[in-house]
Formats: C-alpha cells, structure tokens, sequence
C-alpha cells in the first residue's frame, strides 16, 4: 500500500511539474478578475436589485460577494472547466506515450491496471485542487470589490434555481456545490483519459472528449430530445446548481451522483481495457 | 536467462516477428542484430511485456513474460534509442519516479547509481539541461536501480558521438565484468557489437537468420590470402594438383580438403616462384552481417560464396 502512495505522489509530481497544469488556474484567474470589473462597473447589479426587490427582499444585502462568486462560476464551469479539466486527461497517457516515457515505464514490473489507477487518481487530485481554487479564487476576487453578505441564486432554463440564503449558510451551500462540481470535473476529466488509454495524439483525445461534452451539451438543448434528456451526460452536470434549492431533492442529487459514478467507472474501465490490448511501441 | 518460444507478431498485414526462437544464457553480452524493421524492437517488446504476440511465448529467468510479467521483470532494467525523462524535474526525481514502479527504493541507492554512471554533481539538475551523453546515463542508471540481473540495451548507441559511444562501450564492459549483468544489445554499430558481445542474433524481415558466437561469425573460413608470382599461373598449377579447391579475386585460394598451407607453399617454392605472403583471411563482423542479411557484401569477402564452419553451436537459417 504505502507503494502505491509512493506512486500516486509520483503522479502527483510529474503531473504538478508541468507548466501545462496551471493553464487552468491561470485561466480562471485571468476571467474571474475580468468578470468581476464587468459586474463591478456595469449594469448588472442594478438588474440583480431589481430581480430581489421585485420578490420582496431587501436587495443591498444580497449584492455581495457570494452571490458574484456564484454568478462568475457558471460561464467557467460550462466553458473552461471542461477544456481544462479534458486537456489534463487527454495528457495523462497519451502525453506519455508520445514522449515515450510510457516505455520506460512499462518495462518495470507494473501493471498495467495499477499505472492506469495512479494515474487515474491523481488525475482526480487534480479536479479537486482545480475545482476548489476556482471556488476560493472566485470568493476571495470577488470580496475584494463586493462586501460580505446574503447570497442570491437565479438560474432561469431547464433547471430553475431561485434560493436566498444567509451569508453562511450560503456559504456551506458554496462548499457543497464544489463537491459537485468536482464529481463534474472528475467525469469530465475522465471521459478524456478514458480516449487517452488508446493510441493517439494527447491533443486528439483532448478534442474527442471535448466534442462528445459539447454534443451532449447541443443534443440536450434541441426540444426534440427533451424526452431523452437523461441520456445525455451534461444533463446530469447540472447537480451543483440543485444544491442551492430549498428544499433540496436527495433523490434527484444522488441519481446524479450514481450516473456520474457509473460514467467514471465506465470510462475507467473502457480505457483500462483499450490500453491493456495496445502494443506500446516507439 | 531469456528464452523466446516460437514468437510471431503480426502487425495488421505485416508480419513482423515470424517463429523467432532464442536462448539467451546468463551471463552474456548478446547483440542482436538486423536492419531497421527487421524485429528486433518488437522482440524486445514482447520479451518486456509492452507487445503482445500473436503466437509464442517469453520467459525471462523462467517466468513466463504474459502470465507473470511482474515475476519476470522484477530482476530487469532496460534502455530504449532515445534516452526520455521528465525534463522538467531533475535527475535524482526521474530516477526516484521511476524506482517506484519496480518497489521501494532507498534514496542511498539512487545516490549509489547516480554515482555510478557519474552524475552525482548534477543529480539536482533539471534533466532538460543535459546533454545527449548525460541522459545516456541518467538511463543507465534508471536501469541499475532496480538492481537487475539483465540489462536490454536498445540501439543505446543512436545519436552519441564517438566519445559517447566509447563511453558506452566501457560502462557495458564495466557492467559484464563489474556486477556480472546479462546484457541483451540491439545495436546498428557493428563494431561496438563486435568489440563487445559474445554471441550475436541476426534478424532479417522477422525471421532469425543467423544466432551464435561472434567468433564464429568473424573467423577464418577457409580461405587463405596468396601473394606469388603469376597468380593465375601458379593456382592453375595447384588446382591441377588437388591442393586447391578454387580461387577468386587473384588473390585467395581455399584448399583442398585435408591440405595444408605448408603443402601449398612446398608446391609454389619447388616451381621456383616467390611467395610474399600467405595468411589467414578473417572477416568482419560488418561483411558477415552484410552477407547474411543479403546486403551489399565486399566482394573479397567469402560470405556468399561458402557456409560457415559448424561448431555446433550456431545456427543459420
């Protein structure tokens, strides 16, 4: 056991090492501070107090640094998320293989399994770490310009949010919503190192796991699949925005969760199968 | 140490390994030889566990390679082409990285190896800063950690100078003698082969053409360098007499069968002609692999024009 620890921080190193692991930090970074000068100097705090004041609430305690921190995050979780979360994962193998390190790994007594599973995990690690700084960066940025308060929730479409909640209750709901959105990230990152395990360019496996998210994404939005819903994966994305709902609906959360589950592990399992039947070559 | 069975592979419609079988005692530096393409990589894949073959079996130190690859390569270190590491982490976490896919590795024998193939004063170094030479022997030494019994050397020489590859040459020396490893060699530098293997294979297109002692592949096979007056005139005479069983290039004459070259140069010295030199004609390692492989071959030399002596213990196909 303390081997496969040994393994996993080595995952952990070579993966950490890499300047390419930070684009998405960088990134976030990057747009949050973007956003947050375009909620601070434009118009949407006064539709913001409109929305709240037109529902009867007192709408200068709920302008605040939660509700911007939820509002920056859901262009980042529908856009970057998934292109950061997939280039890691089309990188885990496939990067290796380019490179050739995968050979040299692969002539030490490891299995082939057991690589895959560190590498897998610490992959996984990774989304943790992506998700939670996206959740703090989002928080700290935005109380720098925005005071500490209530938060707001209002997510028109499909899956309609309409929350208000105290400063920390929403924000123990913040927290919670990250756990999804790292379950989210996770798949995501999975469904890439799942192309990763078979034989092709890092960039390939990045692009394929991206096009399948996207057209997930455009099937779910057509009228003429709202029956089939269910079957598209990003439907069942969209279970950190539920944790804001009062009353929260466990069944529907942990049908999210088992899906999500069953996706990862499918995934796993299909590139574990892809990478154990490949020649590995030069 | 290494015993393929019956090994094929075919990649798609190309046969890459066609019922390749070998033996590899303990204790031998073993160069296997052929063109690029010919299989030797894909052996080497397979005997490591990274290609499957379509038919045959690979053992390393009795282990079967498919069915207990763990057991079989626990005592191993290998080296491909092109030294890779993680350039942007040092020496010393490359190797600690890799260690770790073999079994726990105390950091004293990281510095031991690292020691070793002399880079113990840029261990900290990010491995993006070293030279070609260097990564050679940062993989040497990710080879040793494991402290193996065989080490498989794959074309270790591509792209050194030839200070590199005289380097090369001496830590794979230094290896045999030093801790006894059986070193497995695929190399396309015929004379590091023939300087420092004792037994070569010869692939060609998948199949083995030629396995046994360098020696035997170099050694005198049967022709005899003649330098005498009138050549023609004087192998003319030694034919009519039974001394010599043919000639080529004016220059070489094989003898006949039980003669000896004091009986040849009796014959030429009673005819009054004067001999300038008469002596063993050897060949390299690089004309026999030539004629084997059916490359270009010197014309000199006698690989297209007779078998070689049997010793028992070669085979060619």
């Amino acid at each position: 056991m303390s081997l496969f620890w040994h393994q996993l921080r080595n995952e952990l190193w070579k993966l950490f090492g890499k300047k390419r692991t930070y684009i998405g930090f960088g990134a976030f970074l990057v747009a949050q501070n973007a956003m947050l000068l375009a909620f601070r100097f434009s118009d949407w705090q006064s539709g913001t107090v409109r929305l709240l004041e037109g529902n009867g609430y007192l709408a200068g305690d709920y302008i605040s640094a939660l509700t911007v921190a939820v509002v920056m995050l859901i262009p980042q979780i529908i856009l970057l998320m998934p292109l950061y979360a997939c280039l890691v994962g089309g990188d885990m193998v496939a990067k290796e293989s380019e490179d050739g390190t995968l050979r040299m790994i692969l002539c030490r007594p490891i299995s082939r399994a057991r690589l895959l599973a560190v590498k897998w995990l610490a992959g996984l690690v990774f989304c943790v770490i992506l998700v939670a700084s996206l959740g703090l960066m989002a928080l700290v940025f935005a109380r720098i310009w925005f005071p500490w308060g209530g938060m707001f929730v209002f997510v028109p479409g499909p899956v309609r949010v309409f929350a208000v909640l105290g400063a920390w209750e929403g924000l123990g709901l913040f927290a919670v919503s990250h756990l999804m959105l790292a379950v989210n990230a996770c798949t995501m990152f999975g469904l890439a190192f799942m192309f990763s395990c078979f034989n092709m360019k890092p960039a390939a496996a990045t692009i394929l796991a991206l096009s399948l998210l996207l057209l997930s994404l455009v099937m779910e939005a057509m009228p003429f699949f709202e029956e089939y819903q269910q079957l598209c994966l990003t439907h069942h994305f969209r279970g950190w925005l539920l944790v804001f709902n009062e009353p929260l609906d466990w069944l529907r959360m942990l049908q999210i969760l088992a899906v999500l589950a069953g996706v990862n592990v499918t995934g796993f399992l299909i590139g574990l199968a892809g990478f154990h039947a490949r020649d590995i070559k030069s | 140490m290494i015993q393929l069975h019956a090994i094929s592979k075919r990649f798609g419609d190309r046969l890459a390994l066609d019922q390749l079988s070998l033996e590899i005692p303990s204790g031998e530096i073993f160069g296997l030889l052929g063109h690029n393409g010919a299989g030797k990589s894909t052996a080497i894949g397979i005997l490591l566990g990274q290609v499957w073959p379509t038919s045959g079996h690979a053992a390393i130190n009795g282990c079967d390679v498919l069915r207990d690859r763990r057991g079989a390569l626990q005592g191993v270190g290998a080296i491909f082409e092109t030294p890779v590491f993680y350039d942007y982490l040092s020496g010393q976490r490359n190797l600690e990285i890799l260690s770790h896919y073999t079994g726990p590795t105390s950091p004293d024998r990281i510095r031991e190896v690292l020691d070793w193939v002399g880079l113990s004063s840029r261990a900290k170094s990010r491995v993006g800063t070293y030279s070609h030479g260097m990564r050679t022997r940062l993989a040497l030494a990710q080879a040793l950690l494991p402290d193996p019994q065989l080490l498989i050397l794959d074309e270790p020489g591509d792209g050194l100078d030839p200070e590199g590859i005289h380097e090369l040459r001496q830590m794979i020396q230094r290896l045999h003698r030093e801790l006894g490893l059986t070193i497995l060699l695929s190399s396309h530098l015929l004379t590091e082969v023939e300087q420092v293997c004792t037994r070569i294979a010869v692939l060609k297109a998948g199949r083995l053409v030629f396995t046994g002692s360098v020696a035997s592949a170099t050694r005198y096979q049967g022709w005899l360098r003649l330098r005498t007056d009138a050549f023609a005139e004087a192998v003319a005479m030694l034919e009519g007499r039974g001394l010599i069983a043919e000639h080529r290039n004016g220059d070489s004459v094989r003898l006949g069968e039980g003669v000896g070259s004091d009986a040849v140069v009796r014959a030429l010295v009673e005819q009054g002609r004067a001999v300038y030199e008469i002596t063993h004609e050897e060949q390299t390692l690089e004309d026999f692999y030539l004629a084997v492989t059916g490359g270009e071959t010197n014309p000199a030399q006698p690989g297209t024009s007779g078998g070689l002596q049997n010793d028992g213990e070669e085979r060619r196909a």
